[in-house]
């Protein structure tokens, strides 16, 4: 095998280079804070709380032109400050700056206390009072729901439930058919589609009664081996490439701060996530239940919204995509971003796209007098 | 530290580290087998629902031990080969040429693929116990179950050191094709390796051994967790310490006891077609909103 040969000029220089980086990376290092690394910094207010779920009220940073506000909903798995990562990459702020009144619901931090919430209780119990707050708050019968991953999943079933009681319903990465990562069959992505089908029923049961919860740290785990190599030089190669850039080195902290940030899922909604959605699919059938109430796709008669990622690899298109041949609507809208999953929030080229694509979707359904 | 001294450090770690992974095991299960033996003839307290097949176990995991000692065979010859492909540098990359070397060492591989092998590994080996004639059965069962999980471990591990060794060798046959001219510089044969080694990942992760092997690894770590619970529970009986499914009982019933609640208080609301718009009280909203809530949270207590 022929060996390249660097000159020593070149080689001095470039250990030079080096030198500089790693020397400016320090110091960077050195000087930065945590408040520097803060992240969901829009300013809001909280508004309701029950048990450890908070729903909070973002202050207006423009004037408002849609009168019917919107429910950012994030999911169990993960936390809604992605969607507020930093000021230059925030689906919050953007949305605040075209005018939208905007409401967050924060899940709290579960812990082995809150191993029997169900779905059903985070959906038609902690979500719909949520709902009753703003539309009690903003004076209006239905409001507007942005669902998000696992939180689009309890918007859809909400709106399927409720339907006089949602004006619009916005999706963002959300799986609908859980078997539907066959379709395209990507390598590297669905991983967690197929990874549930390889364990059973049984065994979910078997390791929440074991743990209680559904670990942060272990979806965590399941999330690396979706990118097992990119993971191996993320803290050496990856951080030295960024490590003399201020802007970059805060972005790159900021996402490791969302990112540990891990809540653990409650047991027995995790079941249900698992068993009913990941392995028997039944929210695509219309077979999923909830407090005993059939979630009927076909009640979904208000306009929607679906807003999916190219490449996502955690939620393959296909599983979004289902919804529509499904729901009652007759104004059933896509987006497609490029991108992953997390692009669709913090991707340079979603930042002048998906907010006004919302906004334009909000205003030609808005009736603030509901 | 030339390729081949590097190849060869690696190679008698991993040599001296098998064996004597391998040697302990060996010992644990013999010393294990011969004290159920011991027990079931009487010689010690007998043990109640005594679990029989340790000795099954052992030989399980002995063979999972030695599929791995012959994988990390093989994988320390691929890596010396590997080593060998890195361009040489004079100290300018020396970053990128540590991190190839660090990426083509096996252990960092079954390090990453190992990730969920350890977060298991934590939650379940937590605690320790060391009395084996305390409480036998139940310790017995948790032994077993500890062999479980290493048995199954060294099972998914030879499915994982078999992809590295497909992936070293397409990366050996792709830098063959490079020679010369042609040979990639520093950056560029990390580039390669990191993509082929995620290719060959991925491809494996998708594959019925490696789900099939992560299932049963899954499995048997929450078998011993629920063994260790059961060890502790008795533990908690014994002294009068609540117990994970006491507490269990009582989160349950709060659980109950606020959805009740919520439905309750829905119940008491208008129907949504009747809500009223919202009173102008002249205080800020928000405000507003959490002292009611308070003031409903007082009602109910």
């Amino acid at each position: 095998m022929a060996k390249v040969q660097t000159s020593a000029a070149n080689a001095v220089s470039e250990a030079a280079k080096l030198g500089t980086k790693m020397l400016t990376g320090g110091r960077l290092l050195q000087a930065m804070r945590d408040v520097d690394v803060e992240i969901a910094t829009t300013p809001k207010d909280l508004v309701w709380r029950q048990d450890k779920v908070s729903l909070f009220h973002y202050r207006p940073l423009a004037e408002k032109r849609i009168g019917v506000p919107v429910l950012i909903c994030y999911g169990l798995v993960g936390r809604w400050t992605m969607t507020d990562l930093q000021e230059d990459r925030s689906l919050v702020r953007n949305l605040l700056n075209l005018g939208i009144d905007l409401y967050v619901v924060d899940w709290g931090n579960p812990s082995r206390a809150d191993r029997y919430l169900t779905l059903d209780d985070y959906i038609l119990g902690y979500l719909d009072g949520c709902v009753a707050e703003i539309a009690n708050r903003a004076g209006v019968k239905r409001v507007n729901l942005l669902g998000v991953c696992e939180g689009g999943v309890f918007t859809t079933a909400f709106a399927a439930l409720e339907p006089a009681r949602i004006n619009t319903l916005t999706l963002t990465i959300t799986p609908i058919d859980f078997h539907a990562d066959t379709v395209e069959d990507r390598p590297g992505h669905g991983f967690i589609n197929i990874w549930t089908r390889s364990i059973s029923a049984e065994d979910v049961d078997r390791f929440i009664d074991a743990n209680g919860n559904l670990p942060g740290e272990f979806m965590g785990a399941i999330f690396n081996q979706m990118s097992p190599i990119r993971s191996l030089l993320k803290y050496n190669l990856d951080l030295l490439e960024i490590a003399d850039d201020e802007t970059r080195l805060l972005n790159w902290l900021r996402m490791e701060k969302w990112i540990a940030d891990r809540p653990d899922h409650p047991g027995e909604a995790a079941k249900q996530w698992l068993k009913d959605l990941y392995q028997q699919n039944k929210l695509v059938r219309n077979e999923w239940e909830l407090e005993g109430r059939l979630v009927d796709l076909g009640n979904i008669r208000m306009p929607v919204l679906n807003v999916y990622a190219k490449d996502d690899h955690i939620i393959p298109p296909a599983t979004s995509r289902a919804l529509g041949p499904k729901v009652g609507s007759s104004e059933y809208t896509e987006l497609a971003l490029a991108g992953g999953h997390i692009g669709v929030f913090v991707g340079g080229r979603s930042q002048a796209l998906f907010a006004p694509a919302v906004a334009s979707f909000l205003e030609r359904h808005d009736n603030s007098r509901g | 530290m030339t390729p081949s001294d590097y190849a060869k450090a690696v190679a008698g770690f991993w040599t001296a580290q098998g064996q004597a992974f391998l040697k302990a095991q060996r010992q644990l299960g013999k010393a294990l087998a011969e004290g159920a033996t011991a027990m079931a003839s009487g010689t010690l307290p007998s043990m109640p629902e005594m679990p029989t097949d340790l000795s099954a176990s052992v030989a399980d995991l002995a063979t999972a031990g030695q599929s791995v000692m012959e994988m990390w065979s093989a994988a320390t010859a691929m890596c010396g080969k590997l080593a060998t492909t890195f361009p040489t540098a004079d100290g300018g990359d020396a970053t990128v040429e540590a991190t190839f070397r660090k990426m083509i060492d096996p252990r960092s591989w079954m390090a990453s693929t190992g990730e969920i092998d350890e977060v298991l590994g934590r939650m379940a080996d937590a605690p320790r116990f060391a009395d084996l004639w305390e409480v036998e059965r139940r310790y017995a069962r948790v032994v077993q179950a500890w062999m479980n999980v290493r048995r199954r471990g060294l099972e998914h591990s030879v499915v994982v050191l078999e992809a590295w060794l497909q992936a070293g060798r397409r990366f050996a046959e792709d830098m063959a094709g490079r020679a010369g001219a042609d040979a990639p510089d520093a950056k560029a044969t990390l580039a390669l390796w990191t993509e082929t080694a995620n290719r060959q990942l991925l491809e494996t992760q998708r594959s019925e051994p490696f789900l099939a092997t992560q299932a049963a690894m899954i499995r048997a770590s929450t078998e011993l967790r629920l063994a260790q619970q059961e060890l502790v529970e008795h533990f908690g009986r014994q002294y009068g310490f609540p117990t994970r499914t006491e507490l269990d009982d009582v989160h349950r019933t709060v659980t109950e006891l606020r959805r009740e609640i919520r439905a309750m208080r829905r119940a008491q609301q208008l129907p949504p077609s009747a809500t009223p718009p919202a009173a102008s009280t002249g205080q800020p909203p928000a405000t507003q909103s959490v002292r009611r809530q308070k003031t409903k949270r007082k009602g109910t207590r």
